[in-house]
């Protein structure tokens, strides 16, 4: 029996946290004059990125959660007895694995039969999601934990993270790019398609105006997913943009002509800070069954 | 007057066409950017070849424009071959340094030139302009476009209406490099036409 905890980077809402039994420990978000706040408890993500773009220059600063936030939320688990996997968004992006790490070790002394896994996914958001949604799935076709993490380890090996912004301004401010960049990018109506690539941010093209790069992301997904499309879990995120979101899953079963199950998700502050408001976020990987003992 | 330079300066003309004419067969924007580049060193090198030929005097100007279109298309292959932020920035920082320097200088040739012809130098300006965005614009479609209107407009520069300007000079091998850049899109089209559709973006499998 194992308890499953992730921070806050896979984007589940609480409703779902509730229903799908999962502990979330939530990143912090830090105005200039308002302190920390924990994300999806002090604020919400629609109130954060509804700030974030009415008040213009305002770049708030994210936090990964702390090896005490870690340890408040596994002790618990721990003194009734349970295993723990915990899943963190890419080290290569944040804190939050160090901080789990340090927890497990931690509490590892005082609770030696139990057992802690803490799995840097190298992806965040609706990729961070989507391998957790995987982990539940096996966690329900009663997988232990050994056999949990090595197909999971295994899963976040096949996701792919992609997203697509509304503007380049949130990576300016968050300095990701420079100003002359963002400039030209701006005057030119450029919007970037950046992907998770080894648990990184990088861009992979940019297109010229929404419609383009909606059609031409969906004609990439369906030309690598077309062949294997009943082996994936796909996932679609969005910030503050629901009704592109909610087209853009629809276009995109009718392209690949299969149903996306995962619901459609707000993606949260640590990846949302630098994309803004208006962007979309899509994620495939292999689902557990394919993965197989070979794989 | 035919003497050995001017010989060599038709064979880099006819290299230039070459890359050039290559160039645009090319969807990726980096093999793009490092055949043009090439082919602007070959351009260069042609107007260097007719100046020892003919007089430097009256090519300093075109060699000055080529060292410009030949930084450019390199800088440029440089930005797409790296594709990090930082080269992305020192690279567009660059450009835009080099384009005001550009605009500044062809206000000056418009200011100058007699009133007949400025509209030519307006519209020169205007294309030379948008050939530059159209190449750092994603996709195949934008560069092909902008390269049609630049080539049409320093075409006719080789006509006739270049008389009034009493600049006039029948530069055959101008005539072919900027056809073949026309002729190339069109190719490119015909080839792209006749192609089964494959997608802009090319996403990882699982």
């Amino acid at each position: 029996m194992y308890q499953i905890i992730s921070d806050g980077g896979c984007d589940f809402t609480k409703e779902e946290a509730r229903k799908y039994n999962i502990e979330v420990v939530p990143f912090y978000i830090t105005f200039e004059d308002d302190g920390h706040l924990k994300e999806g408890v002090d604020i919400t993500k629609e109130d954060y990125f509804k700030r974030l773009l009415e008040e213009k220059g305002v770049f708030p600063k994210t936090a990964q959660p702390s090896p005490q936030d870690y340890i408040d939320v596994m002790k618990p688990h721990l003194e009734s007895g349970k295993d723990l996997v915990v899943i963190t968004i890419s080290s290569k992006l944040s804190g939050s694995y160090n901080s789990a790490t340090l927890a497990a070790g931690i509490l590892s002394d005082d609770y030696p039969n139990s057992v802690i896994k803490v799995i840097d996914t190298l992806s965040a958001s609706v990729g961070q999601g989507l391998i957790l949604r995987e982990i539940l799935k096996m966690q329900k076709a009663n997988f232990n934990l050994q056999k949990t993490v090595s197909y999971a380890e295994k899963i976040l090996k096949t996701t792919r993270v992609y997203f697509t912004l509304d503007t380049v301004e949130y990576l300016k401010r968050g300095g990701r790019i420079g100003p002359t960049t963002a400039f030209v990018g701006g005057i030119l109506g450029l919007r970037p398609i950046l992907q998770l690539e080894d648990g990184q941010v990088s861009q992979l093209d940019s297109v010229r105006g929404k419609k383009n790069a909606l059609k031409m992301i969906q004609e990439g997904i369906v030309a690598a997913l077309q062949e294997e499309k009943k082996n994936v879990n796909l996932s679609i995120g969005h910030i503050l943009s629901e009704d592109d979101a909610v087209n853009f899953k629809a276009n995109t079963e009718l392209s690949l002509g299969m149903e996306i199950d995962n619901p459609i998700t707000e993606v949260g502050a640590a990846i949302g800070t630098h994309a803004g408001p208006g962007a979309l976020a899509f994620a495939y990987c292999k689902k557990y069954e394919m993965i197989g003992d070979a794989a | 007057m035919i003497n050995t330079w001017y010989i060599i300066a038709q064979i880099l003309g006819l290299i230039t066409i070459a890359f050039e004419f290559s160039s645009y067969q090319i969807k990726d924007k980096t093999k793009y950017f490092l055949v043009t580049g090439i082919g602007s060193l070959f351009w260069m090198a042609m107007f260097v070849a007719i100046g020892i030929s003919t007089g430097m005097d009256t090519q300093m100007s075109l060699i000055i424009a080529a060292v410009y279109s030949t930084v450019r298309n390199l800088v440029f292959y440089v930005i797409f071959k790296k594709n990090t932020p930082q080269s992305k920035e020192i690279g567009l920082n660059f450009l835009l340094v080099m384009i005001v320097i550009a605009i500044v200088a062809g206000t000056v040739t418009v200011l100058n030139a007699p009133e007949q012809v400025r509209w030519l130098h307006i519209l020169g300006l205007v294309v030379a302009l948008g050939f530059v965005v159209g190449q750092y614009l994603p996709g195949v479609h934008y560069v092909r476009v902008a390269v049609v209107f630049y080539a049409v407009v320093v075409l006719l520069t080789q006509t006739p209406i270049n008389i009034l300007y009493g600049d006039f000079r029948w530069n055959i091998m101008g005539i072919l490099i900027e056809s073949a850049k026309i002729i190339s899109v069109i190719v490119f089209y015909v080839r792209y036409s006749t192609q089964p559709k494959t997608p802009q973006l090319v996403f990882a499998k699982p």
